[in-house]
C-alpha cells in the first residue's frame, strides 16, 4: 500500500513540488544574505533568519498537512476509490497510515534541507537538537492530525482545499509569518500560544537557541495531536 | 446450502422506502440475477448485502456471516464490483490488480485474470487511459482477485461492446464451474437469459417476480408474433376473423401477425386453404425482455390505478 501510494504521488508531483520548493528556496536565499543573518536589536538580539527559519520549516509542514494530505484523500472519496477499497479486507487505517507516512517523510526531508543547507552557508545549527526534534515531531503530529480531520470528513475535494487554504493562512498568521511572534501584541501572542502553529514555531525557535521548548507549548501540541487524530478517526467516512 | 439468505430486508432514505420487505436465497454455485428498471432499488439492495449500507430491517446472511458486522472474514469471502467506482488516474492496470491481490490471503494470480479478461496488453496502461469497457473488465478482475466464495457484480456489462460483453460472459460461465456464487445485477435481459439460473425482478423496491429466466418468460401473457411474406396479396380480414389472431399489420410486402400460442399454425392453414403460401416465415418466442416489460409495465399500471383511489 505504502509503495503503491508513493508511486502515485511520484507520478502526480505537482502539489508537493509547489508546497516544498517555495519555503525551501526561501530559507536558503534568506540564509545566504548576511544582513538577514545578523542579530537585530528590534528582535531582541535575534537575527531575522533565526526568527524565520522555524516559521518556514513550519510553513512547509502546514502546507503539506492542510493541502496535500486532504487533497489526495478527499479526491479518493469523491472518485469512489475509498468505496472500492471498503469492499476488500484492508482497513482504512492502512491507507491513512500510508498517506501520513508519505507526507511526514516529505516534510522531514524538507526540514532537514532547511536546517542543513543554511548551516552550510553560514547560519547556526539548532543548539538544542533533541528539543528541536521533539518540538518538530509534536508539531507535525498536531498539524497532520488537523489535516487528517479535513481529509476524513469532506466529500468534495474543492471544498476541502478551500477550507485547507483558509486554515493555512490563519495558522501561518498565528505562527508569525507576517508578524513575527516577538513583535505581536501580548494578547495576540497568548492566542498564538494555544494554536498548534504558534506553539510549534515557538518551540522550534526556543530549541534553535539552545533552550528547552516550554512545557506549555509541548502540552498544547500534544493535546491538539491527540484530539485531532481521534476526531479524524471518528469522522472517517468511505463515501 | 444457501450461501446468501435475505429475509424481510428493508431500507429507507428518509421517508422514501427504497427496499421493501425483500426476501430470497441463493444456493452455492448459482448465478442469481437481480433484474429491474433503473431506480428500482437493485443497487441499494446489493449494497446492503455487501455490507456497504446499513439496512433498516430484516436479516442478511452471506456465507453464514452478517454483512453489517463487516468482519475481515466477510470481506475475504465476498468480492464486489461496484457500479461507479474508479481507481486513481495514474495507477497502472497491473499495479492495481497486484495491490488488491495483496489484500487477500489466497489471491487469484493477477496475470492469469488479466489474460482471461483480455487486459493482458493493458497491464502497463494508466487507469485514466482505459476505455469504458476496459475499466469495467478491470473492475470485474478486482472483484474476483481475492478468490471470493460470493461475488456481487453490479451492472457489469453496461457500456461494453458486444464482443467484450461476450468475453465477460464466457469468463463468468467458466467461473460457475469453480463453485463461486454470483449475484448479478442487471437491466440487460440477454445477460440474465444466458447466465442466470434464477432471477428476481425488482420494481420500486419490491420483488414482483421470482423464477428461472425461461419460466419467467413463459408465464407472462405475451403475444406470440409471426411475420412472413405471402406469395400474393390477400384481404387482412381473412386473418383478423381467426380466433387466435389479435392483430394484423402489413408493412411493404411483409405481414406481421400477433396472437395466441397457436397463431402460427392457424394463419398458415387459413392461407393455405386459399392457395397462398407463406415465405420467409419468422416466429418470435416471447423473450425475457417481453416478460420484463410486461411485469414492470403491469406494476406501473397498477400504481396508476391505485393513485386516484388513494386521494
Amino acid at each position: 500500500m505504502l509503495v503503491s501510494e508513493a508511486r502515485l504521488l511520484a507520478r502526480n508531483p505537482g502539489v508537493v513540488i509547489w508546497t516544498v520548493i517555495l519555503p525551501v528556496a526561501a530559507s536558503i536565499v534568506l540564509a545566504s544574505i548576511p544582513a538577514i543573518r545578523a542579530p537585530s536589536t528590534s528582535l531582541g538580539g535575534l537575527s531575522y533568519f533565526q526568527i524565520y527559519q522555524p516559521i518556514l520549516i513550519f510553513f512547509t509542514m502546514t502546507l503539506l498537512a492542510m493541502q496535500a494530505l486532504p487533497d489526495v484523500l478527499t479526491r479518493y472519496r469523491e472518485m469512489g476509490v475509498l468505496k472500492r477499497l471498503r469492499t476488500t479486507p484492508v482497513s482504512p487505517a492502512l491507507l491513512l497510515f500510508a498517506q501520513l507516512a508519505l507526507i511526514l517523510s516529505i516534510a522531514i526531508v524538507c526540514m532537514a534541507v532547511m536546517v542543513v543547507v543554511p548551516a552550510l552557508v553560514g547560519s547556526d545549527w539548532p543548539r538544542n537538537p533533541v528539543g528541536f526534534v521533539l518540538a518538530y515531531v509534536l508539531g507535525a503530529w498536531a498539524m497532520l492530525g488537523i489535516g487528517l480531520v479535513l481529509a476524513s470528513s469532506f466529500h468534495n475535494a474543492k471544498v476541502a482545499a478551500g477550507l485547507g487554504s483558509f486554515l493555512f493562512f490563519v495558522l501561518q498568521f498565528l505562527a508569525g509569518l507576517w508578524l513575527p511572534r516577538p513583535n505581536m501584541p501580548s494578547w495576540l501572542r497568548h492566542i498564538s500560544d494555544f494554536t498548534p502553529s504558534g506553539s510549534a514555531v515557538q518551540s522550534l525557535t526556543d530549541a534553535s537557541f539552545g533552550h528547552w521548548p516550554s512545557t506549555l507549548h509541548l502540552i498544547v501540541l500534544a493535546v491538539w495531536g491527540v484530539l485531532a487524530s481521534r476526531l479524524a478517526v471518528r469522522l472517517f467516512s468511505w463515501e | 446450502m444457501s450461501v446468501i439468505e435475505v429475509a424481510g430486508l428493508r431500507k429507507a432514505y428518509g421517508e422514501r422506502i427504497v427496499v421493501d420487505d425483500v426476501s430470497f436465497s441463493v444456493e452455492q454455485g448459482e448465478i442469481f440475477g437481480v433484474l429491474g428498471p433503473n431506480g428500482a432499488g437493485k443497487t441499494t439492495m446489493v449494497e446492503c448485502i455487501g455490507g456497504l449500507r446499513q439496512r433498516d430491517g430484516g436479516t442478511i446472511h452471506v456465507a453464514g456471516m452478517d454483512p453489517a458486522e463487516e468482519g475481515v472474514a466477510f470481506r475475504n469471502a465476498l468480492g464486489i464490483q461496484l457500479q461507479e467506482s474508479r481507481l486513481p488516474d495514474k495507477m497502472r492496470v497491473g499495479e492495481a490488480l497486484e495491490l488488491y491481490a495483496s489484500f487477500y490471503p489466497r489471491p487469484h494470480a493477477p496475470d492469469d485474470l488479466l489474460e482471461r479478461l483480455g487486459l493482458g496488453e493493458q497491464r502497463d496502461t494508466y487507469f485514466a487511459k482505459l476505455s469504458g469497457g476496459q475499466k469495467q473488465r478491470l473492475s470485474v478482475a478486482l472483484a474476483l482477485v481475492g478468490n471470493p466464495k460470493v461475488a456481487i457484480l453490479d451492472e457489469l456489462t453496461t457500456g461494453l461492446d458486444p464482443a467484450a460483453r461476450h468475453d465477460v460472459w464466457d469468463l463468468l460461465e467458466e467461473l460457475r464451474s469453480t463453485g463461486v456464487t454470483l449475484l448479478l445485477v442487471s437491466h440487460f435481459m440477454e445477460e440474465a437469459e444466458r447466465l442466470c439460473d434464477r432471477v428476481i425482478v425488482v420494481d420500486r423496491g419490491r420483488i414482483i417476480a421470482a423464477d428461472t429466466p425461461e419460466g419467467l418468460a413463459a408465464n407472462v401473457v405475451a403475444d406470440q408474433r409471426m411475420s412472413f411474406v405471402p406469395s400474393e396479396s390477400f384481404d387482412p380480414a381473412i386473418l383478423e376473423s381467426l380466433p387466435d389472431v389479435h392483430a394484423v399489420v402489413s408493412s411493404g410486402e411483409r405481414v406481421t401477425v400477433t396472437g395466441t400460442d397457436n397463431v402460427a399454425s392457424a394463419v398458415i392453414i387459413a392461407l393455405h386453404e386459399r392457395g397462398i403460401s407463406v415465405g420467409r416465415l419468422r416466429v418470435d418466442q416471447p423473450s425475457l425482455d417481453d416478460a420484463f416489460v410486461a411485469l414492470t409495465g403491469a406494476s406501473d399500471a397498477a400504481r396508476r390505478a391505485a393513485r386516484p383511489a388513494a386521494r
